[in-house]
């Protein structure tokens, strides 16, 4: 089959590989229908995520047709049309049963390398690292899914590919990072980074009861998205501080929460900024967290900081003299994705919304390394792209 | 709890070998050795003399007998006797240990690695027993010395099994044996801790999760290189999963 592998920093290719099959008796074979590029893939492809080795396969938001299931799958069978959430989870671990899917005990082959990092390991991924499981990923014509019964969300009848893909993370992404702001009605929600994640970020913030959420980018395409779903806008590059202008909107109280939908790849200006980008090119550090410093610093008394963004390692001007006098509540994770995908399904079902809408280019799998370039210079306004792993191909 | 083993109530284990003596002592030697090249006459002759006294230190200090505790605990989600039950069935052994033999059919075990070709021995008596409690062994004399206690007991609040392994070991080659099996994924301490990983795994998953043959892209030097750091060389692919009450 045809997939998409990683060969370095910025290098990126697709290659003919061996078609994926059963390994465990939990596991199902999918014919992947289309897959997306995900902003946490940018971390990869910029070379910032620890443990990755070349020719993995990369790609963790997709779906398809179930070929083929382990012989002790029982809900999931084959010609199921299913979303597979971006972690596994075995479903029976102190982790699972509490909800806390992404926390899964038993599903990281290297959870060693893992705990070296973290102290506990985390649930295996599909393509992200082999700390988080070496798991090959699904921007690929197919892809192997264990624990299937477990993640697979079967489609229903009537729902296009396009409006379920996202349910396999940045919908979900985007849901947690709203609800872990415990929004109560009337608030105000503040979003660092108008990408895939914040635009979802900010509808599901106004679905839980804020009244006004302020979206902060710097792309106008990505403002006008942030602003079609009637959110304020910041350009941070046509303000002065982003912080006083948060100040100036809130009444002097500031949000009641804030959200880092940017993560460890912020940009923005000034010396921390530059502090930052120098860290990292000498590799002192993977992460530049100027977004997260702007969140606890903006951030109300007794407010909320949400973290739906991804950071790798130890990250350093932490204002947590802020954080701890301000009295903040801090809430992160990867996503914990069963706990949401059925949920949003249904609202998506009620037409209450329709996650197309953040697609801007439809591509091939070919066109992947060059897609890759694009998303990250965010150039022709690219936003998301969605692509379909047989358009103008045959199977290897 | 003291156990008794064949090694004696107090048999030492041997002290434990310095890796900062045994760095110090090749970098010095491969110090000297440099500036012995640039050296000419007598004084050249000096430094070779020192580099080869360090060197030999270095390489005597490595060779010394590496001792070691283990200690390593998991809970797991099920009750302490299917816990117990579980691991007081040599076929499960045989899941988590694939590269081992264990023949526990006498009153000795005969415990066998085998890994890169090579086959490494010990044999083993169990020394004390409490059934759903504890187990606790000691190995007979031999090049590799180890003993220990393996521990079964409820977890607080209800959280289902804490299963434990405390042991101590002598490693003969020293640091060179551990650093060659660290790299091939059999220290001790990581032999201990992912045996009972597996048996949680196994236990509450029903499987032990695995990547071992899937596809890549081609991984080239730098990526097979990784394979090996990251303990991923393919293996053999785990045996066919067993099947648990209630599943």
């Amino acid at each position: 089959m045809k997939a998409l592998c990683w060969q370095g920093k910025e290098k990126v290719r697709v290659e003919t590989v061996d078609d994926p099959k059963i390994l465990n008796s939990r596991d199902a074979v999918i014919r992947i229908t289309r897959t997306a590029i995900c902003g946490s893939d940018l971390h990869l492809y910029d070379g910032y995520i620890p443990t990755m080795e070349p020719g993995d396969i990369l790609g963790h938001e997709f779906m398809g047709e179930v070929m083929e299931v382990g012989r002790d799958v029982k809900k999931v069978k084959a010609g199921d049309r299913v979303v597979v959430p971006f972690t596994i989870a075995c479903g029976q671990c102190y982790f699972c049963k509490n909800q806390l899917w992404s926390l899964c005990d038993n599903t990281n082959p290297n959870a060693w390398l893992a705990e070296k990092f973290f102290g506990y390991s985390p649930s295996g991924l599909f393509g992200y690292s082999h700390m988080l499981g070496g798991y090959a990923g699904g921007q690929a014509q197919y892809a192997r899914v264990p624990f299937v019964d477990v993640g697979a969300l079967k489609v229903p009848e009537g729902l296009s590919d396009e409006q379920v893909l996202f349910l396999s993370d940045i919908f979900p992404t985007g849901y947690m990072g709203a609800e872990n702001c415990n929004i109560q009605a009337g608030q105000v929600v503040a979003i660092w980074g108008c990408g895939p994640v914040g635009q979802f970020a900010i509808r599901s913030a106004f679905m839980l009861g804020a009244e006004k959420v302020i979206a902060i980018d710097r792309f106008p395409e990505r403002l006008k998205l942030a602003r079609a779903a009637k959110a304020d806008i910041i350009n941070y590059d046509e303000v002065d501080d982003v912080i006083e202008e948060l100040k100036w909107m809130t009444g002097g109280r500031g949000p009641d929460a804030c959200i880092d939908a940017v993560g460890m790849e912020a940009h923005g200006h000034g010396i921390p900024a530059m502090y930052d980008s120098t860290k990292q090119a000498l590799k002192i550090s993977f992460d530049r967290p100027l977004v997260l410093r702007q969140a606890i610093q903006a951030c109300r008394k007794g407010g909320t900081v949400s973290i739906p963004g991804v950071y790798g390692g130890f990250l350093d001007k932490i204002p947590f003299g802020a954080a701890m006098n301000k009295g903040l509540i801090m809430r992160m994770g990867q996503t914990h994705m069963m706990r949401y995908m059925q949920p949003l399904l249904e609202r998506v079902q009620r037409g209450e919304i329709d996650p197309s809408f953040v697609i801007t280019h439809r591509l091939s799998l070919d066109e992947a390394p060059h897609a890759y370039k694009m998303f990250r210079d965010k150039e022709q306004a690219c936003i998301k792209v969605v692509l379909d792993p047989w358009k103008d191909a045959v199977a290897a | 709890m003291t156990i008794k083993t064949a090694l004696g109530d107090n048999h030492q284990f041997g002290s434990k070998s310095s890796r900062v003596t045994t760095a110090a002592s090749l970098l010095g030697a491969a110090t000297l050795a440099a500036v012995a090249k640039s050296r000419r006459g007598w004084s050249r002759w000096a430094f070779v003399l020192g580099s080869g006294y360090l060197a030999y230190r270095g390489v005597k200090e490595a060779q010394r007998p590496e001792t070691g505790t283990v200690r390593v605990s998991f809970t797991i989600e099920k009750s302490p006797e299917e816990v117990f039950q579980f691991i007081s069935n040599p076929n499960n052994w045989k899941q988590v240990l694939p590269e081992f033999t264990i023949d526990s059919s006498g009153e000795v075990a005969r415990i066998k690695l085998h890994a890169h070709g090579l086959t490494i021995e010990s044999d083993a008596e169990i020394t004390d027993r409490a059934e759903g409690k504890f187990v606790a062994w000691s190995s007979l004399p031999g090049a590799i010395e180890h003993r220990g206690v393996l521990r079964v007991r409820p977890a607080a609040g209800n959280r289902g099994t804490e299963l434990s392994v405390a042991m101590e070991f002598n490693l003969p080659a020293g640091q060179a044996a551990r650093a060659f099996l660290s790299f091939s994924g059999h220290d001790p301490e990581q032999l201990v801790r992912e045996t009972l990983r597996h048996f949680k795994q196994l236990l509450e998953a029903g499987e032990i999760p695995t990547t071992a043959g899937q596809p890549s892209g081609s991984r080239g030097a730098k990526g097979t290189a990784l394979r090996f750091v990251f303990r991923e060389q393919p293996g053999e692919i785990p045996g066919e999963p067993i099947r648990l009450a209630g599943d």
